[in-house]
């Protein structure tokens, strides 16, 4: 990456962070709903520790994927007030450079909220704090790197149409599908002390989608968003 | 422009796909063998597996159309692109319907988890999103070139599905597959006369569609 678009990516990301740092709109937001979520499943879930532990994986990134929907929504949606976006792509600025910076500083948001809900999220369904909670925080990094991916590049293509907020998550679910049946099944290795040899292929699975989505969104983001 | 069965050509196509899909009915009906343990039901694999064939060969020519949306910047590649998410569309629901009924009788129930139906299931569902996206509106080159990518990412999603299914929960996977390529003479040659009549169908339907999509935006 040469001087210039280096500069210009640091630019775009600086941009997201400010606007964040100073709104605070999409972590706080995305953290209120997390913990709305996790106390939902605290009280439907009428069962026993032992059982809700085979679901606790599953649970985490159901929460996961409906915070990241609210998140990169809100992300996208700052961009229509006062046509910020039109004017952002009629820059002089790389526009797959605008995808990569959307998807960098989504993947700081949900991460950094995911930082802060993950012991609630035990606690309040009262299951232990996984063992191994740094492999499960390195792993859930890399699959909030997939799903930012895909959620930034579909947020990228509704987020002008009408009814952006209902297209958004019917678009993104189906494509996320695998997405989560790879996180749902790392988490479940870990929270149950899983050797990495059964979970191993799931790993991979995601890295594919992080690549393939990754270049996906920087090669067609040009042509999505052009005037 | 010419309504598209004016053309004469058209009409001999279409006369030819109704007489070798009417050929392929009463195959499949009188002339294919009875399945000792699955009879009747048996006899939808001859709808389903060619079914399933041109829902996913229609998203693949989605996928072509958006690419060279990209590069040739022609509404006509939009018009193809649309006209076969139709078709796939359609196809897909054929194969979502005619999974579960044979399934009930030989597996026991109406739904597998198994990847091929699953992958189905996924990439119908975006595609009914992929419609309410074009209908919602706004600008409308900006939703030609979005609604290709979208079946660009779509499709590259395909074989990622698959796999996920295939790993996901093997004991829940423990059925018999058919392979149809291993069956006998009498069951696949009728067979492949039907992949080959459905796929006719798909040519005609996918040139009649488009022309219809190119007729509607040009009034």
């Amino acid at each position: 990456m040469g001087v210039f678009l280096k500069k210009m990516f640091y630019s775009l990301i600086k941009k997201e962070l400010l606007i964040e740092f100073r709104s605070k709109q999409i972590i706080l937001s995305m953290l209120i709903f997390g913990l709305a979520i996790i106390l939902i499943f605290a009280l439907s879930s009428n069962v026993s520790s032992e059982i809700l532990i085979n679901y606790s994986a599953g649970m985490f990134w159901l929460m996961s994927l409906f915070i990241v929907v609210i998140g990169v929504h809100r992300s996208f949606a700052y961009e229509k007030e006062f046509d910020a976006f039109s004017l952002l792509v009629s820059a002089p600025v790389d526009r797959g450079l605008i995808f990569l910076s959307k998807w960098v500083s989504g993947f700081i948001f949900i991460t950094t909220t995911q930082l802060i809900i993950i012991i609630p999220f035990f606690k309040l369904l009262l299951l232990d704090i996984p063992a191994d909670l740094y492999l499960f925080i390195l792993t859930s990094m890399l699959i909030n790197l997939g799903m930012m991916a895909i959620a930034n590049l579909v947020s990228g293509i509704v987020i002008r149409s009408n009814f952006s907020e209902i297209l958004l998550p019917i678009l993104i679910f189906p494509l996320l599908s695998p997405l989560m049946i790879a996180a749902t099944k790392i988490s479940y290795g870990i929270i149950n002390s899983q050797s990495y040899e059964i979970w191993n292929v799931w790993v991979l699975i995601v890295i594919s989608i992080v690549v393939l989505f990754g270049l996906a969104g920087y090669a067609l983001f040009d042509f999505i968003v052009e005037e | 422009m010419e309504l598209f069965f004016s053309i004469r050509k058209n009409r001999i196509f279409m006369s030819f796909v109704a007489i070798i899909f009417f050929i392929n009915l009463l195959n499949i009906i009188f002339n294919t063998p009875m399945i000792a343990d699955q009879h009747w039901a048996q006899k939808i694999f001859y709808v389903h597996v060619p079914s399933a064939w041109v829902g996913f060969l229609s998203y693949f020519v989605v996928m072509i159309s958006g690419f060279m949306l990209f590069i040739k910047n022609n509404d006509n590649w939009d018009n193809l692109g649309l006209a076969a998410a139709e078709i796939g569309t359609f196809f897909m629901g054929i194969v979502l319907i005619t999974g579960p009924i044979w399934a009930k009788p030989i597996w026991g129930t109406f739904w597998i988890w198994e990847p091929r139906l699953t992958t189905t299931l996924i990439l119908f569902l975006f595609y009914l999103g992929y419609f309410m996206f074009r209908s919602f509106g706004g600008n409308i080159e900006r939703i030609r070139r979005q609604s290709a990518a979208l079946g660009i990412i779509a499709f590259i999603n395909v074989p990622i599905i698959f796999l996920s299914v295939q790993f996901w929960e093997p004991e829940i996977q423990s059925h018999p597959q058919v392979e149809m390529v291993s069956q006998p003479a009498g069951i696949l040659y009728p067979f492949i006369f039907s992949l080959i009549s459905f796929t006719l169908l798909f040519i005609l339907m996918l040139r009649y569609r488009s022309h219809i999509i190119k007729f509607k935006n040009i009034l």
